[in-house]
C-alpha cells in the first residue's frame, strides 16, 4: 500500500514519466524507456540507472509492481520482467495530473489578465 | 562484425559495473538492467550507429545510480541497525524488570549483555533475511523460524544448565541443521521450506530417541514443549512453501 505522503506529494519528473508510460499497460524496462521517449517527443531520455532507481522507490511506495515474467515476441526469446501500475500508482498519477491542471488553470487566468492589462 | 565484438565487450563491462550496486538492488533489478542495456545496444546496432557514445552515456548514468543507491543503502542499514538496537533494548527490559521481581533471578551484567547481543543478532537476522522477498508468507516464515529457533536455543541452554546433562547439547544440532540448510538454500523460499521441515524432523527424532532424564511430570511438560517447537518449525516451513509457490505464479 502506498504511503499517504507519496500519493499527495508532487512527483519527480522521472516518476511521473514512468507512471505515464505504464498507464496504458504493463511494460518491461526497455519498453518503459521507449514509451517515456515517445511521450516526451524525445525530450526526456532516461538511462537504466535512473529508470531502475526510480522504479525501486516506486515499488517501495506501492505505486508499481512486477506483473509477470514472460517472453516479448518482438524482442527475442529471453524472459522479461514486466511492471504494472497499482491502484495507488494510478491514484498518484491522477492526483499529479490534477495538480498540473490546477497550475495551468491559474497560469491561464493570470496570463489572460496580463494580456488585457497590456492591451489597455 | 566489429560492432558485435564491441557490443559483447560493452555488455561484459556493464555486467561488471552492475556488481557495484548494493546486493538487494542488484538481485532485484540487475538482470533487467543488463537486459535493457542489451536492448539499447541492439537498437543502436540495427540503426547502424556506433555504440561508443551510447556506452559512455549509459556507463556514466549507471555510475551515478550506483553512488546514489549505495548511499541510500548505507543510510537504510544504519536506520535498521538503530531500530533493532532500540527494539533489543526494549526487549531487554523484560528480564531486567523480572530480575527485580522474581526471587533467585541473579543475572550479572555479562548475562544481560549476552542476552542483548542475542536479541540484536536475531533482530538483524530478521531484518536482513526478510527483505529477500516481498511475499508476506516469506517474512512471516523468517520471523517464526527465528523466534522458534531462539526459544529452542534458550530453553535448551536453561535445561542443560539445570540438568547438568551435556547430552542435551545435541538439541543444538537442530539449529545447526537450520543454519546449514539456510546457507545451502541461499535463503530461497523453496530451500528454506525443506530446511524447516528438516529441522522439525530432526527435533522430533532427537526428542523421541533421547531420554530427558527428568522426573515424569517434568518429562511430560518437556515433551509437550518440544511438540510445540516441532509444530512451529513445520508451520514456518509451510509458510516458506506458500511463498515459494506464490513466487512461481
Amino acid at each position: 500500500m502506498a504511503k499517504k505522503s507519496t500519493a499527495q506529494a508532487p512527483l519527480t519528473p522521472a516518476v511521473l514519466h514512468i507512471l505515464l508510460a505504464l498507464s496504458t499497460g504493463e511494460r518491461h524496462g526497455y519498453g518503459i524507456m521507449k514509451q517515456v521517449e515517445a511521450d516526451s517527443q524525445g525530450k526526456a531520455k532516461m538511462g537504466p540507472g535512473t529508470l531502475y532507481g526510480s522504479m525501486a522507490r516506486m515499488m517501495g511506495a506501492g505505486l508499481i509492481r512486477e506483473s509477470d515474467k514472460r517472453v516479448d515476441p518482438e524482442m527475442d526469446d529471453e524472459r522479461r520482467i514486466y511492471y504494472e501500475l497499482t491502484g495507488a500508482g494510478r491514484a498518484a498519477l491522477q492526483a499529479e495530473l490534477q495538480r498540473y491542471r490546477s497550475v495551468v488553470a491559474v497560469a491561464k487566468a493570470r496570463f489572460a489578465k496580463g494580456s488585457l492589462a497590456h492591451g489597455h | 562484425m566489429a560492432t558485435n565484438v564491441a557490443g559483447r565487450r560493452y555488455r561484459m563491462w556493464y555486467a561488471m559495473l552492475l556488481r557495484l550496486y548494493p546486493r538487494p538492488f542488484r538481485e532485484k533489478f540487475g538482470e533487467g538492467m543488463a537486459q535493457t542495456f542489451d536492448d539499447l545496444c541492439r537498437e543502436h546496432r540495427d540503426a547502424k550507429r556506433r555504440l561508443f557514445g551510447l556506452a559512455l552515456w549509459i556507463f556514466f548514468e549507471t555510475s551515478v545510480g550506483i553512488v546514489r543507491e549505495n548511499s541510500l543503502h548505507m543510510s537504510q542499514l544504519g536506520k535498521t541497525m538503530l531500530r533493532v538496537a532500540l527494539g533489543s533494548l526494549a526487549l531487554l527490559m523484560v528480564p531486567l524488570v523480572a530480575s527485580r521481581l522474581v526471587a533467585g533471578w541473579n543475572w550479572n551484567a555479562g548475562a544481560f549483555l549476552f542476552v542483548y547481543v542475542l536479541f540484536f543478532a536475531t533482530g538483524m537476522a530478521y531484518a536482513v533475511i526478510a527483505r529477500k522477498m516481498d511475499a508476506w508468507s516469506y517474512k512471516a516464515g523468517v520471523g517464526l523460524a527465528l523466534v522458534t529457533g531462539f526459544a529452542l536455543g534458550w530453553s535448551n541452554m536453561v535445561h542443560v544448565a539445570d540438568s547438568e546433562n551435556p547430552a542435551n547439547l545435541v538439541y543444538y544440532g537442530v539449529l545447526a541443521v537450520g543454519v546449514i540448510g539456510a546457507l545451502l538454500a541461499r535463503l530461497q523460499a523453496r530451500g528454506l521450506a525443506y530446511t524447516l521441515f528438516a529441522m522439525a524432523a530432526t527435533l522430533a527424532l532427537i526428542a523421541g530417541m533421547l531420554p530427558s532424564g527428568a522426573p515424569p511430570h517434568l518429562a511430560r511438560n518437556m515433551a509437550v514443549g518440544r511438540a510445540v517447537f516441532v509444530a512451529l518449525f513445520t508451520a514456518s516451513g509451510l509458510m516458506f512453501r506458500h511463498a515459494s509457490l506464490a513466487g512461481l505464479k
